[in-house]
């Protein structure tokens, strides 16, 4: 879009070529309107006309139509925001922290529920675990004390048994020598009756042998 | 600057023959630059040393910089007084 | 060299009525339409009330408030400012509205360039933060704890007295206006001036002058993005001074 701005200061025109020759045109009709004693006249072709009257308006100086349309908008966009929007937005928040602390509140009271749940669970599992250590204890005491019973039956008969066969081990023993003593003092009986012709006492034969024996079997 | 520099030669420009004017100009020039060198010193050196600040303590790194704008603002206000007086100046 | 002629300031500046009568021009569109869109904004934040996350206008506003709340008032008036919450986020959300049009195509024009909206907002916070002191301390008491601060030597007075009635009410309010107008002025004589500049080197008759144009060129979209900063800096530092004012007079031992 050509855009062209013709300036006048102090009937002083000052053409501005910007954009195309458009400024060539419309320069003169600028010249014509404001021939007269004016300070400054500024013409955008297109977006701005005439803005000025008789003198400039002062660049920094407040217009008092802006100055009631700011005033205006302001004040209304504050009482809007002041007496509805924003309570409406803050109790809006406000409603949602509640329900996120009530929330967290609720996950807290959870939380220390579940942790005296598993305390109590702890407790009565040390309480089990207890009960079942003593009951281990025990069958093991009855265990041992019946095989310390068992194996000193056992031992016991072990030992009868020895004794009984030590006894009849001895029996036969006693047996044996006595007959070997009988057969000795007959033989020797016999010896002495052919050696001799005479009968010798039985009695001293009988201790003679036992003598001789009991110092063979000590030897 | 070149803002300001072109404003300076197009007052310059349009009244080659009137001193006034041109003395108009020539101080409105050297309000907004005289009065931009104070502000310059005060802001960068205020910058500097809550930058420093920072760094030193980051954990109060919120705190400072609230407090360096504010102190920007204040500066700063110095050197917009001398471009208002520029435009008033050249302008009004 | 080149037909380059910086346009007569006002015609960058002042723009005529859009209808006859009422002195509707550009500036007081902006200005409706600042308010217009903050009102929608929260109109349809608050349209229905959610226990969900936040989400569209609805967390757009949220975060708004959430930025008047910690980043203005919290950190210069403390918890009792609060209550300022919706004039603050007013004049934030209002000069915010009316400087982002500088940059914004077809309107190219902040609405604070304008010395009528900055010098109402100023007076407005000057009204404000006056009654303020006036209704916590009473007339006497405010005046005395502007003029005469606590904490100065006695002799000192004849100095600091004349010195903090002219920056209290004098200063404040000017250097309120005069920084937001200046500020959002100088942006947007920057950005015509680099326009015109690349707009004539573009189209100068020198072919060799066509490609420096790129250099304005640059520096107008620098420019541009560096508008986006100053508008929301500029918004966000008037909130922050209007609320130490109101701070500061509610309780001036601050």
């Amino acid at each position: 879009m050509p855009t062209a701005i013709v300036t006048q200061l102090n009937g002083h025109v000052v053409q501005v070529r910007l954009a195309s020759e458009t400024t060539d045109t419309t320069a003169p009709a600028a010249l014509e309107s404001t021939a007269t004693e004016t300070e400054a006249v500024a013409t955008e072709a297109g977006a701005t006309e005439t803005t000025a009257a008789t003198t400039a308006p002062n660049p920094i100086a407040a217009t008092p139509n802006e100055l009631a349309w700011t005033a205006g908008s302001f004040l209304v966009l504050f009482v809007i925001m002041r007496y509805f929007l924003f309570p409406r937005l803050k109790k809006a928040t406000d409603a949602r922290y509640a329900s996120i602390r009530a929330n967290v509140e609720g996950a807290d009271q959870v939380k220390s529920d579940a942790r005296s749940a598993v305390a109590e669970y702890e407790a009565a599992l040390a309480a089990v675990q207890a009960e079942a250590a003593g009951r281990i204890d025990a069958a093991r005491q009855t265990l041992d004390n019946e095989r310390t019973a068992q194996l000193a039956q056992v031992n016991a008969r072990i030992a009868a048994a020895r004794a009984e066969a030590e006894a009849a081990t001895a029996q036969a023993r006693a047996a044996a020598q006595s007959q070997i003593a009988t057969a000795v003092a007959t033989v020797v009986t016999r010896a002495a009756e052919l050696a001799t012709g005479r009968k010798p006492d039985a009695s001293t034969v009988d201790a003679t042998v036992k003598s001789v024996m009991e110092s063979a079997v000590t030897r | 600057m070149e803002a300001i520099s072109m404003l300076v030669s197009a007052a310059a420009e349009k009244d080659p023959n009137t001193t006034g004017s041109g003395l108009t100009a020539l101080g409105a020039g050297l309000a907004y630059g005289f009065a931009a060198i104070g502000p310059a010193l005060g802001i960068g050196n205020l910058v500097g040393k809550s930058v420093e600040a920072m760094a030193r303590q980051p954990e109060a790194a919120g705190m400072v910089r609230t407090t360096m704008f504010l102190g920007i603002a204040f500066t700063e206000a110095l050197a917009l007084i001398g471009f208002v007086v520029f435009i008033l100046l050249k302008f009004a | 060299m080149l037909a380059l002629e910086f346009p007569e300031i006002n015609s960058l500046l002042v723009w005529k009525n859009l209808f006859d009568g009422v002195g509707f021009n550009k500036i007081a569109l902006i200005a409706v339409l600042a308010t217009t869109i903050s009102s929608l904004l929260f109109f349809f934040a608050t349209r229905k009330a959610t226990s969900d996350a936040p989400r569209g206008a609805r967390n757009l506003a949220e975060v708004i408030v959430d930025f008047i709340e910690d980043g203005v008032i919290m950190q210069t008036m403390g918890k009792e400012g609060l209550a300022w919450t919706p004039f603050l986020l007013t004049m934030f959300l209002f000069i915010y509205l009316c400087n982002v049009p500088g940059i914004i195509p077809f309107f190219q024009m902040p609405a604070t360039a304008r010395m009528a909206v900055p010098m109402f907002l100023a007076g407005l916070v000057w009204v404000v933060f006056n009654a303020t002191g006036i209704k916590h301390q009473g007339p006497v008491g405010y005046l005395k704890s502007v003029l005469f601060p606590p904490g100065v030597p006695k002799a000192l007075y004849i100095l600091v007295t004349p010195i903090e009635l002219i920056s209290t009410f004098l200063v404040r309010p000017f250097s309120l206006a005069v920084r937001l107008f200046a500020n959002m002025l100088a942006g947007h004589i920057l950005l015509v001036t680099f326009a015109l500049l690349s707009e004539a080197l573009f189209q100068a008759k020198d072919k060799a002058l066509i490609p420096v144009g790129i250099l304005p060129f640059i520096m107008l979209v620098f420019l541009t993005s560096f508008e986006v900063l100053v508008a929301f800096l500029q918004a966000y530092i008037f909130a922050m001074l209007t609320a130490v004012y109101i701070g500061g007079a509610a309780h001036p031992e601050h």
